[in-house]
């Protein structure tokens, strides 16, 4: 069975800096991969690496087995990866229904033209796309902020509207990039919870950049352990959490 | 399944609705629609030649100017060649109808014809950037009107084209000037509404991503340079077509047209009627034709300063243009008369903002680029 996501030798420079030094990954269908390290381990950059806005300097990536190194970033979500950002990328004046028709994008057919003329199979594309939007808005608690502009939501709530965003485009393989920065203590929980089921009901492979270890704890299938844009170590979350290399990148070497 | 603790009460709000509106404010808006239409209708059967002839060329215009809006209002790629456009199709319009051309045959090339140009344009142009992409297309005009005087075999040089053509048909009982107005109103009104389903669908949405943030764009499947070269194309479909509108109304194509004077003044009046905004293409239609003529009863050379101090004004107090003005001010009354703000919506939990709100600060950065994942920056250059 070819992996879900498999990156080899991955290295990635800007410059003279080396972000990513041989980093290799494999994600096995319907499994959760966290992906931790301190800030500047890489993990980001390894992102953005797989959803193709990187290239990177050496190394393959390839999602269901198929090599993605030089398609452009925008040909990424017909391989059914999806992704959301570190820092919600909502556009504010638009309602929250709106940003996230954005992911119905690769869902829907046909041009400009016939877009103008509003041929049957636009329209209906467009009922099923809103359909299947409210359902994701209403799943993710989101229902009653639809038609609101995003800009006036709460942070929690954007990096909600980006999870169904990334959502109505039907991956298979989803990343999402610190989904619990920023959330206080009660949010995270809700936020473990909506990832378990919409992970059951959609299929979804899961790679997880999270600072959060309650969290990578309680979700996670694997840990990989990004050190200054090495793999340290990959194991269960409890495994990574009690190896003194890790703890020594956390934390320091005195305090080990 | 409910999976976040905050049961929905009622059906999930799948309507049409693209931007929050209250009940009261979609009957305002229906009124609105109709009163405009039926006096749309009527007012050339009063109004004298003059103003007909001066509202047809706010419609030409108003086409001319959406076309823009859909590039650099919709999409935000800023233009400054949209002269050249609606100049090249009123060449082109004047070309078909001197050749005896049926009218459908000389619309279709008016408009075809600068949208090739502008694909052809659009395709390398569009890898530049806000001020670069600007400063390639002030090119088109510059080179227009040079080139529309040297080849006066075909444009007639300096002196440009008369045409006389567009006549109402005998037995219709309109003048020449109504049924010019007739007849570039309907077109204008086809080119508006194929304008908007174009902006509030798949392609719309497109545009606005494009705008707003690229990395975001492409993980949703967008290419960017796809859909500004898209962007462009459009425009100058537009473009063109307006100046089919243009030479209906005018019966003249001359250099004056593809000016960059021209274009930049409609960018102005664009960004005072309101970018991304289909009302606010037709109030800059009204505001390019009617600036100068109040401007002149004044002083001839006041125009710029009017054009100036509108900006200004926008720039400062409504960011949105007249019509993002009105339509909020329209908003805060039906707010006031109706008791409630209709953007607001209190029938469920989660308006009311849970305790997180106070302890984001960093909400005021999210439309910045993702990681600084700026497309200027990182090792790929975006999209081949």
């Amino acid at each position: 069975m070819t992996s879900r996501l498999s990156v080899r030798d991955l290295s990635l420079h800007f410059g003279g800096i080396q972000v990513l030094d041989s980093v290799g990954l494999a994600v096995e269908p319907d499994t959760i991969v966290g992906l931790v390290g301190p800030n500047g381990a890489g993990k980001t950059s390894l992102f953005n690496c797989i959803s193709g806005h990187y290239r990177p300097t050496s190394g393959s990536i390839l999602v269901d087995g198929v090599p993605t190194l030089h398609r452009p970033p925008h040909r990424m979500a017909e391989l059914g990866l999806s992704r959301t950002f570190q820092h919600p990328a909502l556009q504010l004046d638009a309602s929250v229904l709106d940003n996230v028709l954005i992911g119905a994008h690769t869902r829907l057919r046909g041009g400009a033209l016939s877009w103008a003329l509003r041929l049957p199979f636009t329209i209906s594309g467009e009922r099923r796309a809103r359909q299947r939007a409210g359902e994701l808005l209403d799943h993710l608690g989101l229902a009653g902020v639809a038609d609101r502009p995003a800009g006036s939501l709460a942070h929690g709530l954007h990096k909600r509207v980006e999870l169904a965003r990334a959502l109505l485009s039907e991956p298979r393989l989803l990343l999402l990039d610190e989904p619990a920065g920023g959330l206080p203590h009660a949010e995270v929980e809700q936020l473990i919870e909506t990832i378990r089921a919409i992970r059951t009901e959609f299929g979804l492979t899961i790679v997880i950049v999270e600072h959060h270890m309650g969290l990578i704890s309680a979700l996670t299938d694997r840990v990989v352990v990004l050190v200054q844009g090495r793999k340290l170590l990959e194991g269960t979350a409890l495994e990574a959490q009690r190896h003194p290399l890790v703890v020594e990148a956390y934390l320091g070497r005195t305090a080990a | 399944m409910t999976t976040t603790g905050t049961p929905s009460p009622g059906a999930t709000r799948v309507g049409p609705a693209r931007r929050p509106a209250s009940a009261p404010l979609r009957v305002l808006t229906v009124v609105a629609l109709v009163a405009g239409v039926i006096a749309i209708a009527l007012i050339p059967l009063s109004a004298t030649p003059y103003t007909n002839y001066q509202l047809s060329v706010v419609a030409a215009f108003a086409v001319a100017i959406l076309g823009l809006n859909i590039v650099s209002g919709y999409a935000g790629q800023i233009s400054l060649g949209q002269s050249a456009f609606m100049g090249l199709g009123a060449y082109a319009a004047a070309f078909g109808v001197t050749h005896g051309w049926p009218v459908v045959a000389s619309f279709l090339l008016a408009a075809l014809l600068p949208a090739v140009v502008g694909l052809v344009v659009a395709i390398p142009a569009v890898r530049l950037r806000g001020n670069a992409l600007a400063t390639v297309t002030i090119i088109l005009p510059i080179l227009a009107v040079p080139l529309a005087k040297r080849f006066s075999d075909i444009t007639g040089g300096s002196e440009g084209l008369n045409v006389d053509w567009m006549h109402a048909p005998a037995g219709v009982g309109l003048d020449d000037d109504q049924w010019r107005y007739y007849v570039v109103v309907a077109i204008a009104a086809v080119l508006f509404l194929l304008g908007r389903n174009i902006v509030v669908g798949r392609i719309g949405r497109a545009f606005a991503v494009v705008r707003t943030n690229e990395a975001v764009a492409s993980a949703m499947g967008i290419s960017a340079h796809r859909y500004k070269v898209l962007a462009f194309t459009i425009a100058s479909f537009y473009g063109g077509a307006a100046g089919f509108l243009y030479v209906a109304v005018v019966q003249f194509a001359s250099p004056d047209l593809p000016n960059f004077l021209v274009a930049i003044n409609m960018l102005a009046a664009l960004v005072i009627g309101g970018f991304a905004s289909l009302w606010g293409s037709v109030v800059a239609g009204f505001f390019y034709v009617y600036v100068p003529v109040f401007a002149g009863a004044v002083d001839p050379s006041r125009t710029n300063i009017f054009y100036g101090a509108a900006l200004l004004l926008v720039l400062f107090i409504v960011p949105g243009g007249v019509s993002g003005g009105v339509s909020r001010l329209v908003r805060l009354l039906v707010g006031r008369l109706f008791g409630r703000r209709p953007p607001a919506r209190d029938d469920d939990a989660l308006t009311d903002p849970q305790p997180i709100t106070s302890t984001q600060q960093d909400t005021a950065v999210p439309d910045a680029s993702p990681d600084g994942l700026r497309s200027s920056v990182g090792p790929r250059k975006e999209v081949p």
